[in-house]
């Protein structure tokens, strides 16, 4: 019987950029602290878990310490915003993606999610616009505004993964056709790290970044594959730098990577966490 | 190419994991491909199994054998999906980077290659975050993909980093009247290749090929297609292939002889295939075949 093929939108899900990320740890006043001086603020906390919304601007921040969880800060989950969070749902696991237990949810919130790389997860969020997943289960909290402004207009502009060497074929192959992602042309970077292989959401609001270990790198074994920092955009990347060193954010100041016009990294908080600074025309 | 480069398959010895283990170890390998049997039916449970293959110091080539996968639809399709994510955790588990997925013999399954593509581009996708690559293997009493050359058709459209093919000499020999011995595949597509002989020249029907498949099997060098074996081994290696070979030797006689033994025949087979390719691949022999 033959029928008719259709191609695809180019943008299956209506992916509509980033709703929020989450981190998980078991230091969440610690990693709370860091993230004020990265000029977030908290803005409501769960209602029955240990979870805590942070805000900047249009960047949401979960961080989730309920449960047993790391002490170093991990990133737990991508929420990704789309167009129909259960249609989204269900084409992912028609084309092979794993699905998450509920209980395992985050903030028992019912968003649908995937796993993603290494123990993280991807969840889909069609809420977003006049009504909000944080309107039922958090609750404000009094001294903060709902909407803390962004400093030097600090917005998402992508997030890295870290993945085993010859493994970007396989990552490229699984954002493609699970989000439809596209890869941009090799030789195409933003920031002060350019190495690995760039992958646009099919949104163009923010991208993915795939980083193999250097082919000589030290003991190439056994790293484990994980989402490893949040790349966040500005206009004036000098600008952000001089903003959040007022506020005792110490940057790497030498090599390839020391602050410049395209981009700047932070020194590594608390074990783990760094952020990306990268000049951005989003 | 070299010892390092061979493997035996549990599924040739008799007896529990750990003794299979110690043998293949004790006769010089380095590797193994191992069976989801030996890891279900350990009698201390799967941990165990693990725990013995991890402490083995044998590297896995593989891990067998999903069946059935492709071309199924509504709860068929559902149950294999079920079966397939459960292999890949043990794969994962046992530390394997190849899982062995076979060409569907189901008279459920539909032959509309859209459909097989769709179904192995799911389960390469459910593969990808384990760091699982899947060779898709066609068996010669296949329903619909029964040649090396069908299942590499569907590998090579479906494009996915993680879907390969494996190819088993068994096969390719058994089959041999529709499809010949070459097997034109990209090397770097070949995920496994899986070595054995057997003992009468011809199988004529799927019957044929499916009983001797499962039960008089030799390791290469002791069948009557060593020219064959010799042939399909030195193909893949000037095409480029450096992955792994295994010997895929189903036989009952092997099953009940001591596991030493067994081990010391598999341990010739390789040196028989390695006389054979590296005599043709010296440099000067190959100046000398195109002169």
């Amino acid at each position: 019987m033959a029928t008719e093929v259709v191609p695809e939108p180019l943008n299956p899900l209506g992916v509509d950029g980033i709703e929020f990320i989450e981190y998980a740890t078991s230091q969440p006043q610690a990693f709370g602290a860091l993230l004020q001086q990265m000029g977030f603020a908290a803005v409501a906390r769960h209602r029955s878990r240990e979870v805590v919304l942070y805000r900047q601007g249009a960047m949401n921040v979960i961080v989730n310490s309920h449960g047993v969880m790391p002490a170093s800060p991990a990133l737990a989950a991508i929420a990704l915003r789309v167009r129909d969070a259960g249609a989204a749902y269900h084409r992912s696991l028609d084309l092979g993606a794993w699905e998450i237990e509920t209980h395992a949810a985050a903030m028992e919130l019912n968003i649908p999610g995937i796993h993603g790389v290494g123990e993280s997860l991807v969840y889909f969020v069609d809420r977003y616009r006049d009504f909000s997943i944080y309107d039922v289960d958090f609750v404000p909290l009094a001294a903060t505004a709902a909407k803390p402004p962004a400093l030097a207009g600090l917005h998402w502009f992508g997030v890295v993964q870290a993945i085993l060497a010859g493994r970007t074929r396989d990552w490229v192959d699984f954002y493609e056709s699970l989000f439809g992602f596209s890869v941009l042309p090799q030789g195409t970077h933003f920031g002060v790290l350019p190495n690995g292989t760039l992958l646009e959401s099919p949104c163009h609001k923010f991208y993915l970044q795939l980083i193999e270990p250097p082919p000589s790198g030290p003991g190439d074994g056994r790293r484990d594959e994980s989402l490893v920092r949040v790349g966040l955009g500005t206009r004036d990347v000098p600008a952000a730098v001089r903003a959040l060193a007022e506020r005792g954010i110490v940057f790497v100041d030498r090599g390839a990577v020391q602050p410049s016009d395209k981009g700047a990294l932070t020194q590594v908080y608390l074990g783990s966490v760094t952020f990306e600074l990268v000049v951005s025309h989003l | 190419m070299n010892i390092d480069d061979f493997g035996m398959d549990t599924i040739t010895l008799a007896g529990p994991l750990e003794a299979k283990l110690r043998a293949i170890r004790g006769a010089g390998f380095t590797q193994v491909m191992l069976n989801a049997g030996d890891i279900v039916g350990h009698p201390d449970g799967e941990d165990a199994a693990v725990r013995a293959v991890r402490e083995s110091g044998l590297r896995v080539t593989g891990f067998q054998v999903l069946r059935d996968f492709e071309g199924l639809s509504g709860h068929l399709h559902a149950y294999k999906v079920d079966v397939a994510k459960a292999m890949l955790v043990m794969c994962r588990a046992l530390g394997s980077t190849v899982l062995l997925a076979c060409s569907s013999t189901s008279a459920h399954a539909t032959g509309e290659p859209e459909l097989l593509i769709r179904d192995l581009r799911k389960l390469a996708l459910l593969a990808v975050p384990f760091g699982i690559r899947i060779a898709y293997e066609a068996l010669s009493w296949g329903r619909h993909v029964n040649l090396p050359v069908q299942a590499w058709d569907i590998v090579r459209t479906a494009d996915r980093a993680n879907l390969g093919v494996c190819i088993d000499s068994y096969h390719v020999l058994a089959h041999r009247a529709a499809g010949g011995v070459g097997v034109d595949v990209d090397p770097r597509k070949v995920f496994l290749v899986q070595l054995s002989d057997f003992l009468w020249q011809e199988t004529r029907s799927p019957e044929d090929r499916m009983e001797t498949a499962r039960h008089y099997r030799v390791f290469p060098g002791e069948g009557v297609h060593s020219a064959e074996v010799g042939t399909l081994v030195r193909a893949l290696d000037d095409q480029g292939y450096r992955g792994d070979y295994s010997f895929e030797v189903f036989n009952d006689d092997y099953k009940q002889l001591p596991l030493p033994m067994v081990a010391a025949r598999a341990r010739r087979s390789v040196k028989w295939i390695t006389g054979l390719v590296s005599r043709r691949s010296l440099p000067a022999l190959r100046r000398a075949r195109s002169a």
